[in-house]
């Protein structure tokens, strides 16, 4: 079932044919500082470097991401050749116990330590190699750290990448996944029910004793998040509660540097659009997009939105076709890219399309980015 | 350092979500009980993520060929 897979996702195959498709942004020596940082909330749970979304980036940027090698085998880091994602579960200042003893959650702000993530990710950004604690998820305890050397792309992922004003200015580019919670609770309950010990009640429980600390900690950084993707339940079928059909939104903020809005069509107009007709056949529910201006909290925005899910490829490519601003390199990219991973949870549905989309824009902006380093590096040197 | 197997989670998870039903019945709204339930969602969280890994269904040529990359089956030529 696609929808209980993506809470918890599968690692990266291995394959050894598996080539990097794309040029290698190879101007950036290590010792360098890496220009482009983004941040996802895991606004479900702690899916850290665990997250299909994660290896649906770091795949556009080429190689696959594997933990560091020979160390910590509970590392939350996950690494490829460009990229290096963290996880901000690390920066827990409480520890399991210390957490139950204090009455906070994981979410509370006062179980993390703010301070350490924003001297790290400074210093990672100024491309110096720090000490990263490691959070065990397992035991619950905080291990000892592993070093984390600068990387070109400095991923953060976790509950709190925007909460801190300090380590929201030093980031350049912004995710947040905003799953509803009708759609957390289908998932959570096709996760967790086959637990023994687990039931209807507990999970209920376990979901609404979170929640105020959701709602005022984790919830309100999406007003700060560049793209917003939304999970919300399927509106093709009346009274849809199973979670597998789904309406995916994916909300762009106008106005961000190095960023251009997705469009469908024609750009600032509002669209809906059902490909399925004479040169497309879809089953039962079908697909539906669409697109149009839009106003989220007190920001302008582009909202691009799928509801149903992929049959085979050839629809695919065919929506490809009619977006523009997708900050692809060539023809059929982002169908490539989804068929590398086809087996991920969510590529048969918006949520895999565009986190896709997601990726070929953080490249863009990372691209950009280097441009405008490079003249500056260069006379640098040259002084 | 031992490596936790899902048995050892399964216990824990049962144990923590014991303890969070207990602790909530006291006080549902308070501190103690969503900190409870926090490490149920923690450990529940942590065996789903275990239970893809083990079930990422291995390719047995695949994994012969990772002791073995000079048998016949194994051997891949660049060019």
């Amino acid at each position: 079932m696609a929808a209980a897979v993506k809470l918890t996702s599968s690692s990266v195959a291995s394959s050894p044919t598996m080539q990097p498709l794309y040029l290698r942004t190879g101007f950036h020596g290590s010792s360098l500082p890496s220009s482009s940082f983004s941040a996802t909330p895991a606004s479900t749970d702690s899916g850290c470097g665990k997250s299909t979304f994660m290896r649906r980036l770091t795949s556009v940027f080429g190689g696959a991401a594997s933990p560091p090698k020979g160390g910590n085998p509970d590392s939350n880091t996950l690494i490829s050749d460009t990229t290096t994602v963290i996880c901000l579960d690390d920066y827990h200042s409480l520890d399991r116990t210390g957490r139950k003893q204090k009455g906070v959650t994981a979410l509370d702000p006062r179980a993390n330590n703010f301070d350490l993530m924003y001297e790290q990710v400074k210093a990672i950004k100024e491309g110096k190699s720090i000490e990263k604690p490691i959070y065990n998820h397992v035991t619950g305890l905080l291990d000892p750290p592993e070093t984390i050397q600068p990387p070109k792309i400095f991923v953060i992922e976790g509950l709190h990448p925007m909460f801190d004003a300090r380590v929201r200015e030093l980031l350049d580019f912004s995710i947040y996944l905003d799953i509803s919670d009708e759609v957390k609770f289908a998932w959570k309950i096709q996760r967790d029910m086959a637990e023994r010990g687990h039931s209807l009640e507990s999970i209920k429980a376990s979901i609404s004793a979170r929640k105020p600390d959701f709602d005022a900690y984790i919830d309100p950084q999406k007003q700060h998040a560049d793209v917003v993707i939304q999970v919300l339940p399927t509106e093709l079928i009346p009274d849809d509660n199973e979670g597998k059909i789904l309406r995916v939104r994916m909300i762009m903020k106008d106005g961000v540097p190095n960023f251009n809005p997705v469009y469908l069509f024609d750009e600032g107009s509002t669209i809906s659009w059902i490909p399925c007709g004479r040169k497309l056949t879809c089953s039962y529910p079908g697909i539906k997009f669409s697109y149009g201006p839009d106003v989220y909290y007190d920001n302008e925005v582009s909202v691009v939105e799928m509801d149903g899910q992929f049959d085979r490829l050839d629809e695919l490519i065919y929506v490809e076709s009619h977006l523009s601003n997708i900050s692809t390199r060539f023809y059929g990219e982002i169908t490539q890219q989804m068929l590398k991973h086809a087996d991920f949870p969510g590529s048969n549905n918006g949520t895999g399309f565009f986190q896709t989309m997601v990726g070929l824009k953080i490249r863009e902006v990372y691209e950009k980015l280097r441009a405008k380093d490079s003249p500056a590096l260069a006379s640098a040197a040259r002084a | 350092v031992a490596m936790a197997t899902p048995t050892d989670m399964n216990d824990k998870l049962s144990q923590s979500i014991k303890e969070a039903e207990e602790v909530c019945v006291a006080d549902n709204g308070s501190g103690e009980c969503a900190a409870a339930w926090d490490e149920v969602e923690e450990i529940s969280a942590e065996i789903a993520h275990k239970r893809v890994k083990q079930s990422e269904t291995k390719d047995p040529l695949e994994e012969f060929c990772k002791d073995a990359p000079e048998a016949d089956e194994c051997r891949v030529y660049e060019d």
